[in-house]
């Protein structure tokens, strides 16, 4: 069969907003007729999209890696969990989980940020580190050890569209700046951050712009994330595993693509859901092994590899 | 609440951080060397301790050998493993950026936790050995931290014999100052990278060996020292050999002495707020290491 | 007859026969009754793979045994298990799946309290029963939930015996030490209760984190505050370590228990003589003298051909209250289900279980033990007791 790839992907990619469009739709109208198993598996879905194209902001565009990015997560998940505790609606107590990230990340950034490659990562890691062990000791405020539980309330549902919006804003605000002349110097810093700044660009200027941009959703998803669960603990709010499966999800879709998190998100979540689950033993080992063949064969992503094979537009 | 707190009760909490900080020091030794070396940061690092107090506990219990003769055996293997693990892995990320070598390294680590997990399940074991302790005058010390600190002691004062004396040695040296300039004078450098990652798995399974008579075997037992050997390397200076010693030795110390003054709940605690404190004040490590 | 007719009646007859087929087999299966489904999903693989393992083997014994006796209101029991990977997200995900997609009459709790903090909103959501046989966390039960019920002790009372018995001697002081997570705390802060009540003065209350090692300083403050009873709220490998440090540093309480893996074999396999005098507490043995024990016992090993853990006898234990719920409600209908569970009273294999309005559970008794010459002996509560308490610990080096 004479088929060549990138022709036939440039021929699908009309279809390509159509059929968004269809799929927002059915996904908008899924409650109506989902169960609650499905309802929570995509509410969940949703979640690993914000969070891996949260990360890709990051990572992605200016290759400093944050290898503690769940500390937002749980920064919003605590947040959100003691303001709801004390009364607040969760949507409300959600965002303010988003704005206490972004604060953590403005102090954290802010000298971080000077930090080079491999101590930014170890840096992260500290941080997210320190952040579940002072949840554990301010044991007054978050429960510590003992966790903290929401009144009980089923929003499943609202959720579902909560994680949605978010997980769709963050798509959004990824295509906004991989198309704007901001996204290009972020890939420039990402490129060569030597020659970026002998261009004139005040790299740390941008380098925390995008830090900021990439914890509010994980903030805010945090927070909805715990209300959703109705119950949080500092071990399962900042586990480092959560990290890695965001920054596998970004690496094997593409990353610095638009699209590589929400497709990486999309099937290892799928994976996880409808074929690990049958093979519990193995699961864990495979988890390991896809690691060292992302890393070792596809660095780049499947999307990355079309990007560059096809010469598909940027903004894929 | 708290007693209050005499000389002697400090005494005792210094030597015991000092007893822990040698084993921290020898094993970060290991993950400095991987660093300085090839520029990667080895998150399977505890992992590799885990296999070498496996070696030790077959051993035990099935030879009934001293575990301190085990050192002779559960050193070597690791250390083969960690080449291959180099010569089919970790090579290929050697001049990667960071983030390719800390996915590796975690992508290795989940495999052999989990291959342990279903070679050995997750039951606890130990090795009863040596109990007991030393007394002298009114401090008393645990013989195996003792014994444990010794061998460490030891073992690292060889590594650095090691690298400062033999060719060997100091072709590792060479290369973790500059790579290009080892090649140029004729260093292999494909070899030092296995040795050197050898040499550091073969470390870490002395860490594990050592521990054996202190802890409970199972297959996680790693993870702890993964963090702390990077609490380490960023306190004593990345690449900087010198540095992990000292590095070690401050760790065990702040870790008892918060424990002491403080509550045992928070050692942890200080231990990263120091990580971060050091790595916002001085990036390059208390005893300077490599800044790129 | 024309081929084409032929050719009609012979579709036409197959269509039929298949028809009729179909009706008589459904009608078949309609009338040959489904089987009552409960669900559960359990750590079946990563560190709890063990004992979420032996609380999976609980159920299937109890369910091959219903079975066996001709199932329960003339049905089978079938369990639907999926493995959860220890964590709450997984866990509630699956919980949904068992309640809307596999359509369970009822779910069995997860193994371990965080989780079933997070699923129990879920089975309270649709209004499933869930009987929950390893969840010992007080604050589970106390939410104001309706369908979820306790079989085990909460953790609050775990050593209880300890104080009660240190009290009876007129100990007066206590320290207590705790891992810093949920289970421990919560017993640790249940001791400091206890203690307080009995009159007993704290003289140190300390966590430590989760994977300490090395407590030296911790112990070098127990030391110098010299308390009569040391308390330890532990997992196993803490135990482990603070009972070997306690030794090199010749801490010498008079009294000196813990909870979680104190009474495992491993324990004394680990420290020999070092366990001798310590004090456990245990949900169950298989040595008390509890109806159904030895039936138990020899069913589980003919089974798995080995001796039950107390999870696997809590896993049996759930499911059997569960199904005695059942037939007295002669129904599966999860209200009336879960009246008959709210008056329920009874005496399994496994204990006392009767429960409060909020389905916490307050009959079920926890069991101290001493370990005597390489045995565990019960010592409290007196009921059960098959020996004397060795009392008071001798100091290490008299040993």
């Amino acid at each position: 069969m004479n088929w060549n790839l990138g022709e036939a992907l440039r021929r699908w990619a009309r279809w390509f907003r159509p059929g968004l469009g269809v799929l927002l739709v059915l996904l908008i109208l899924y409650p109506l007729w989902g169960t609650g198993y499905g309802v929570r598996v995509l509410l969940q879905l949703f979640m690993w999209i914000a969070l891996a194209q949260s990360w890709n902001l990051i990572s992605g565009l200016t290759g400093y890696v944050s290898f503690g990015h769940v500390a937002f997560f749980g920064m919003g998940a605590y947040t959100a969990g003691i303001l709801v505790t004390q009364g607040v609606l969760w949507p409300l107590a959600a965002l303010a989980g988003g704005a206490m990230a972004v604060i953590l990340a403005f102090v954290i950034g802010w000298p971080c940020l000077r930090l080079k490659g491999p101590y930014f990562a170890i840096a992260m890691l500290g941080l997210n580190e320190v952040l579940r062990v002072a949840a554990s000791y301010f044991e007054g405020l978050t429960g510590g050890g003992l966790g903290l539980s929401l009144p009980t309330l089923d929003a499943s549902v609202r959720v579902y569209y909560a994680m949605g919006v978010v997980a769709a804003a963050v798509t959004v605000l990824t295509h906004a700046i991989v198309t704007s002349r901001f996204g290009l110097r972020l890939m420039t810093i990402r490129e060569d951050e030597v020659a970026a700044e002998a261009m004139g660009i005040d790299t740390f200027r941008y380098k925390i712009y995008a830090f900021l941009l990439s914890a509010a959703a994980p903030g805010i998803v945090g927070g909805l994330a715990a209300r959703d669960m109705g119950y949080i603990e500092p071990v399962s709010v900042f586990p480092l595993v959560t990290t890695i499966t965001m920054i596998v999800m970004v690496l094997f879709g593409g990353k610095g693509t638009i699209w590589g998190p929400v497709l990486g998100a999309v099937i290892l979540f799928g994976f996880q859901e409808l074929v690990w689950a049958h093979f519990p033993h193995a699961h864990q080992v495979l988890l390991g092994a896809i690691i060292i063949t992302v890393v070792l064969a596809m660095p780049r992503g499947i999307l990355g590899v079309l990007q560059q094979k096809y010469n598909l537009p940027r903004t894929i | 609440m708290t007693p209050v707190i005499t000389p002697i009760m400090l005494g005792q909490v210094i030597v015991s951080g000092l007893l822990a900080g040698a084993l921290y020091a020898m094993v970060a030794l290991g993950l400095g060397l991987i660093f300085g070396v090839m520029r990667v940061l080895n998150v399977a690092h505890g992992p590799l301790l885990m296999l070498g107090a496996y070696v030790t506990y077959w051993l035990f219990s099935t030879l009934g050998l001293n575990p301190y003769l085990s050192l002779l055996v559960s050193m070597p293997v690791v250390f083969l493993i960690g080449v291959a693990l180099q010569r089919f892995l970790v090579r290929r990320v050697v001049d990667a950026p960071e983030l390719s070598s800390l996915l590796l390294t975690f992508g290795i680590s989940i495999a052999l936790v989990n291959l342990a997990q279903l070679a050995f399940t997750s039951d606890l074991r130990s090795v009863e050995f040596i109990t007991g302790s030393f007394l002298i005058g009114p401090f008393a010390f645990s013989k195996s931290r003792v014994i444990a600190c010794l061998f460490a002691g030891g073992i690292t004062a060889l590594a650095f014999l090691f690298l400062q004396k033999t060719r060997l040695g100091k072709a590792i040296r060479a290369v973790s100052q500059s790579r290009e300039v080892a090649q140029v004078c004729g260093i292999n450098v494909q070899r030092i990278h296995l040795f050197a990652f050898g040499l550091a798995s073969a470390l870490a399974a002395a860490g594990g060996t050592l521990v054996t008579v202190m802890v409970a075997i199972q297959p996680e037992m790693g993870a702890v020292y993964t963090f702390k050997s990077f609490l380490v390397i960023v306190l004593g200076g990345a690449g900087n050999y010198p540095g992990a010693l000292l590095g070690g030795l401050l760790l065990g110390l702040v870790e008892q002495l918060a424990s002491l003054f403080l509550t045992t709940q928070v050692n942890e605690a200080v231990a990263y707020v120091l990580l971060v404190l050091v790595l916002l004040l001085r990036p390059t490590g208390l005893l300077g290491g490599r800044s790129t | 007859m024309t081929t084409t007719t032929k050719r009609i009646f012979y579709q036409g007859g197959a269509v039929l026969t298949a028809l009729i087929a179909a009706l008589t087999l459904g009608a078949g299966a309609a009338l040959a009754q489904a089987p009552i489904k409960i669900g559960a999903s359990i750590s079946l693989t990563g560190t709890y793979a063990k004992p979420g393992t032996y609380q999976k083997e609980g159920y299937e014994l109890c369910a091959q045994e219903a079975n066996d006796k001709g199932g329960v209101l003339g049905r089978k029991v079938e369990f639907v298990v999926y493995d959860d990977q220890s964590t709450p997200a997984t866990g509630v995900r699956l919980y949904e799946k068992l309640i809307t997609e596999d359509k369970v009459d009822a779910v069995m709790g997860p193994y371990s309290s965080p989780i079933t903090e997070a699923v129990a909103n879920v089975s309270e959501k649709y209004k499933k029963v869930m009987v929950s046989p390893l969840a010992s966390t007080t604050s589970i039960f106390k939410k104001g939930r309706k369908y979820i019920f306790m079989v085990i002790s909460p953790a609050e009372v775990y050593l209880e015996g300890l104080v009660d018995m240190a009290a009876k001697r007129g100990l007066k002081t206590i320290a207590i030490v705790n891992e810093d997570t949920l289970f421990t705390k919560s017993s640790a802060i249940g001791v400091a209760d206890l203690a307080k009540k009995r009159g007993m003065q704290i003289v140190l209350q300390e966590a430590y984190p989760k994977g300490n090692t090395d407590f030296s300083a911790l112990l070098t403050k127990l030391k110098a505050a010299n308390p009569d009873v040391i308390a330890a709220s532990t997992y196993f490998d803490d135990a482990v370590a603070l009972t070997r440090q306690m030794k090199e540093l010749n801490v010498n309480p008079k009294m000196y228990g813990v909870t979680v893996g104190g009474d495992l074999p491993e324990f004394y396999d680990l420290l020999k003589q070092n366990s001798e005098y310590i004090y456990g507490a245990t949900q169950w043995e298989h040595t008390l003298p509890y109806p159904g024990q030895k039936e138990f016992m020899a069913a589980y090993q003919t089974k798995f051909k080995r001796e039950p853990a107390y999870h696997s006898a809590a896993g049996y234990a759930g499911c059997v209250i569960y199904l005695e719920a059942v037939k007295k409600a002669g129904s599966l209908d999860a209200d009336k289900v879960r009246e008959q569970l709210l008056k329920l009273e009874t005496r399994t294999m496994f204990g006392d279980y009767k429960v409060d309005a909020d389905g916490f559970q307050v009959a079920h008794k926890m069991v101290m033990f001493q370990w005597q010459d390489g045995k565990k002996v019960t010592v409290w509560p007196d009921e059960f007791a098959t020996g004397k308490a060795r009392y008071p610990t001798p100091p290490w080096n008299q040993r």
